[in-house]
Formats: structure tokens, C-alpha cells, sequence
């Protein structure tokens, strides 16, 4: 209730008659960056998928999205109000050109500004300026990440998820990402940033929660979490990604 | 011989349109559409009474029978196909489209005006009905205008699909849709629609290409399933998968249809013309304009 953009309580959620999140709390507030780790299984993606609205069944709890109940939207519904998400496996259109899948990024808004937010996010991504008539599936792993997080930025998003962003990609483009992360929390942006590579994470995130089980197991800042020994023995104990 | 590829490539220009048809249905839906050819023989009879009852001419029933084909679409899958697919899946799809089959065969008989006969449609004009082509000296070729009209029309319809498909925005938000739903819905495009859309098209498609041909071949009767497999067999001749494969590989099916039959009966003919749908299987699966990565699912 701290004015936050997106508030999510008590979430339950999963698939079918599998529940695989189990009570979920987080909160994230315009120009903040968040990640959300654990591991595998957790439930880091499906909280994602919960609020996006999709192939996810909710059982119980609220996702609040600036204002709007969100256990109540579809898909397309929750773009509209600016909450966007870059999937795993990117989910880009492959067979239409590079260009033509940041124009469709803008699909609900369109028009007017297109064009100004096209330019900002070759800008930012000059490699996409350089395929711009490329299809999207000729392009290199780490170029199909900037294809996304571009267009998902066509909709000019409150919040922007990332999921796994760092998945196949080399160290030094991770970083980049990151980077890019970092400078749109500071442009006002919310990011929630979903991540098993807790390290490089913490160390651009604001806070961050640690799913177990379906449970927020830890929540804090990142630099108290870097410090904390269980954030150590979950990560140094167990396999490092 | 030149007469004959010119009535094989007529007759071939149906197979197309039947061919584009099931390709953009499958593409948004991935079901093969088997009523497609039920849908351009409706099409055929709705420019019928187009023409009889309000005494439309060639051109309002045209219009009349495409838009008449894209509203039916639009019922079709909102109706019959997107329940259908909530509770079986592509299978059930499939099944429902089997089961319009014969919902439309029977059903377009009980309409008064069409029954189960054929009709001629009145042709779309010109300064005669005939033209002669002498190209050669050993004898030229006697074209029909309404031919002519057939093929003027097609092209008209592919330039149009390719404008709307590769050039506008809607058309691209409609392939992003097909080729990657979830992707499509994260950007906020409504999938169901786009996919009512995509069917919509090609019914339309159908409805109009049983037009265009009707001043020579005549439109209603039983020959609508018939139409379906001979516009499959192109698309798989041409490649499924790929438009200009789709359009190439009508004109294959309706050359080679028009030479055997000229030859042989047509029942030997028709058999045979079938069997290259299982020779291309066989030999090039993907057809000739297909790609091999595209043979996955």
C-alpha cells in the first residue's frame, strides 16, 4: 500500500491441479529494480506467467498493477496497462523482419510516436539498427535478448519482466544487458528482473526476493542479501549458475 | 497443346485459391480446412442469387460472394472451430471441418434456388466471348474471354493478399500471431481474433475463386470435396507452407488434370492426379517451394 506499481499478495497460483506457487508477497515501485531469485522449480517463471495472465491458473491472492486487479485480465489487457514481459525463449516473431517485430512491440499504441520510439530503441541497441530488415531468427542469441527487451519497450512499459534474461548468453553481453536494466529503473522504469545467477544480479538490483517452494524464503536489499549466509548457502552450497 | 495448357492454368487458378485458402488457415490455425472446397461452391451459389434474385451484375456478385465468404468465415470459426479446438484440441478442429463437409453439401441442396444442380453464373463481359491466339503458325489457340478474366482476377486477389500480408500493419500483427501466439498475446495482439481473421480470409479466398470460375465451370452441385483434395494436392505440390508454392502448384495440378483427361477418362485421370500427392510425399515432402526446416510439425 506504499504506493507501489505493481503489488501482488497472497498469491497462489499454478497449473492444472499442481499449485507450484504457494502464497506469494512482493511489491515494486516505479524506477526500482527487483530481482526474484531461486532455484529451478521455485516458482521464479510462473510468478512471471501469474501476472502476465497466461497459461498459469490463479487459485487465490491479488496482482494489483497500477490500480488495476489484474487476477481479472488477459494477456493482452495487462500490455495495455503497461506491464509487459521479455519470456524465456524471447518469443519473438522470427519470420517477420527485425523492424517489423519492434513496430508490432507498439501494437497498442501505434501510430503517433512510433517512429521517435523506433529510433530511441536503435539507439540503444545499435546492433538492431544494423538488421533492422533482417528476420528475427537469423540473429545471433545475444542480438534476439535486445530484440525483445526492444520490443517489449515499443509499448513504452511501466514494468518491464525479464525472464532469464542471462540464459545462452556470453558473460560480457549479460552485462550489457544489465547495464541497459539498470539505466531503465533509472529513466523511471520498474524492472523485475527473474534470475538463477544470483551474484551478478544482486549486484545491479535494488532488492531482490529469494523464492523456495513456491515461498518468498528471504526478501531485502541486495546488499543485504550479498551478505546474508543463507543467500551463501543456497548459492555457494548448492550449484552455482 | 497450347489450348489445353490455357484451359489447365483456368482451372488451375481455382486450385490456387483453394490451395492459398487452406494455406492461411492452416498457418493461423495449424488444421487443414478439408470444407475449403465446400466454401467456394457456396460461394459460387450465393453469387448465384446474386446475380438471379438481385440482379447483381458479375461484379456485385463478386463482391457480394467474398464478403459474403469472409462473414461466413468469421461465423465459422468463432461458431464451429474455436469451441471445437477449447475441447478437442487440433484433432477436434479437424473433425469440425470434416463435419462442415457435409453440414454445407447437404445443407446448400435444401436452399431453395441452388438444390444439388449446377448453375451457370453470368461471366464478367468483355467485347466477345472468344478470342484466338495466333501465336504460332501451326495453328493458334481459342481463349475464352472469361479465361482471361480469370486469370486478371487471381492476380488481383494475390496482389491484394500480398499487400495486406507483407506491407500493412494489421497483416503483419496477423502472421506475428500465427507464427507465435504466445509472443503475439505479450505484445497485446488478440490472438482470437487475429485467427478469426486469418479463417475469415480464406473462406473469403474460397467463395471468391468459385466465383471467378463460375461463368466456365458452373457453381454448385457435389464437386466441392473434390475441389478441397485437388487444392490440397497443390498446396502440397507446391509447399504448404509457402504462398507462391500454393499458387505454382494449382497451376501444376489443373495443367496435368487437363492433359490426362484429354488422354484417358476421367476416371483414370482423376486417380491420377491424386497419386502425385503421395509421389511428392514421398520424394519432396516439403514441395517445390517449401524449405526443408519448415517440415518439423
Amino acid at each position: 500500500m506504499s504506493g507501489a506499481l505493481l503489488e501482488v499478495r497472497g498469491l497462489r497460483a499454478g497449473y492444472g491441479a499442481l499449485e507450484v506457487l504457494r502464497g506469494v508477497d512482493l511489491d515494486v515501485a516505479a524506477g526500482e529494480l527487483v530481482a526474484v531469485l531461486g532455484p529451478n522449480g521455485a516458482g521464479k517463471s510462473t510468478l512471471l506467467r501469474a501476472i502476465s495472465r497466461y497459461d498459469v491458473t490463479l487459485r487465490g491472492g491479488t496482482i494489483v498493477f497500477d490500480g488495476a486487479d489484474l487476477t481479472r485480465a488477459n494477456t493482452e489487457r495487462t500490455v495495455r496497462l503497461g506491464c509487459l514481459q521479455v519470456p524465456e525463449g524471447r518469443q519473438l516473431f522470427g519470420r517477420l523482419s527485425v523492424e517489423d517485430n519492434l513496430r508490432l512491440g507498439a501494437f497498442v499504441r501505434r501510430r503517433g510516436t512510433l517512429e521517435t520510439d523506433l529510433r530511441s530503441v536503435y539507439e540503444r541497441f545499435p546492433p538492431l539498427a544494423q538488421r533492422r530488415a533482417q528476420h528475427a531468427y537469423t540473429l545471433s542469441g545475444g542480438e534476439q535478448q535486445m530484440l525483445a527487451i526492444g520490443r517489449a519497450l515499443m509499448a513504452r512499459p511501466k514494468l518491464l519482466m525479464l525472464d532469464e534474461p542471462s540464459t545462452g548468453l556470453a558473460p560480457q553481453i549479460v552485462e550489457q544487458i544489465f547495464a541497459i536494466a539498470s539505466e531503465l529503473a533509472r529513466g523511471g522504469t520498474a524492472l523485475l528482473i527473474v534470475e538463477q545467477n544470483a551474484y551478478l544480479t544482486l549486484r545491479h538490483a535494488g532488492r531482490a526476493y529469494v523464492l523456495e517452494n513456491g515461498a518468498v524464503a528471504l526478501a531485502g536489499t541486495a546488499a543485504e542479501l550479498l551478505r546474508d549466509e543463507r543467500v551463501k548457502a543456497i548459492y555457494l552450497g548448492g550449484s552455482t549458475a | 497443346m497450347l489450348q489445353l495448357l490455357i484451359a489447365g492454368l483456368t482451372v488451375g487458378s481455382e486450385f490456387a485459391l483453394i490451395a492459398l485458402g487452406i494455406h492461411i488457415i492452416l498457418r493461423a490455425t495449424r488444421v487443414v480446412n478439408f470444407a475449403q472446397g465446400e466454401f467456394s461452391i457456396v460461394g459460387g451459389l450465393i453469387a448465384l442469387t446474386c446475380a438471379e434474385v438481385l440482379h447483381a451484375n458479375a461484379w456485385f456478385a463478386l463482391a457480394g460472394a467474398t464478403l459474403a465468404g469472409f462473414v461466413l468465415g468469421l461465423v465459422f470459426e468463432i461458431v464451429v472451430l474455436r469451441p471445437a479446438g477449447r475441447t478437442g484440441g487440433e484433432a477436434g478442429v479437424t473433425i469440425a471441418t470434416i463435419g462442415a463437409v457435409f453440414v454445407l453439401l447437404y445443407g446448400h441442396a435444401l436452399v431453395p434456388g441452388w438444390g444439388s444442380d449446377s448453375h451457370p453464373l453470368p461471366g464478367f463481359g468483355g467485347p466477345a466471348n472468344i478470342v484466338i491466339l495466333s501465336l504460332s503458325k501451326d495453328g493458334g489457340a481459342v481463349v475464352q474471354v472469361q479465361s482471361l478474366w480469370v486469370f486478371a482476377l487471381l492476380i488481383a486477389a494475390l496482389a491484394a493478399l500480398y499487400v495486406f500480408f507483407e506491407r500493412t500493419y494489421y497483416g503483419k500483427a496477423i502472421r506475428a500471431a500465427a507464427e507465435n501466439p504466445l509472443g503475439a498475446r505479450l505484445v497485446g495482439i488478440d490472438v482470437n481474433s487475429a485467427r478469426a481473421i486469418s479463417v475469415a480470409l480464406g473462406i473469403a479466398l474460397a467463395a471468391y475463386g468459385g466465383t471467378i470460375i463460375g461463368p466456365i465451370t458452373l457453381v454448385g452441385g457435389a464437386a466441392g470435396f473434390a475441389l478441397t483434395i485437388k487444392g490440397f494436392v497443390a498446396a502440397i505440390v507446391g509447399g504448404l507452407e509457402s504462398p507462391v508454392g500454393c499458387v505454382a502448384g494449382g497451376f501444376v495440378v489443373g495443367v496435368l488434370q487437363v492433359f490426362l483427361q484429354s488422354r484417358m477418362s476421367y476416371d483414370v485421370a482423376d486417380p491420377l492426379v491424386y497419386s502425385v500427392l503421395l509421389l511428392m510425399l514421398l520424394v519432396r515432402p516439403q514441395g517445390l517451394f517449401g524449405r526443408r526446416d519448415v517440415v518439423r510439425d
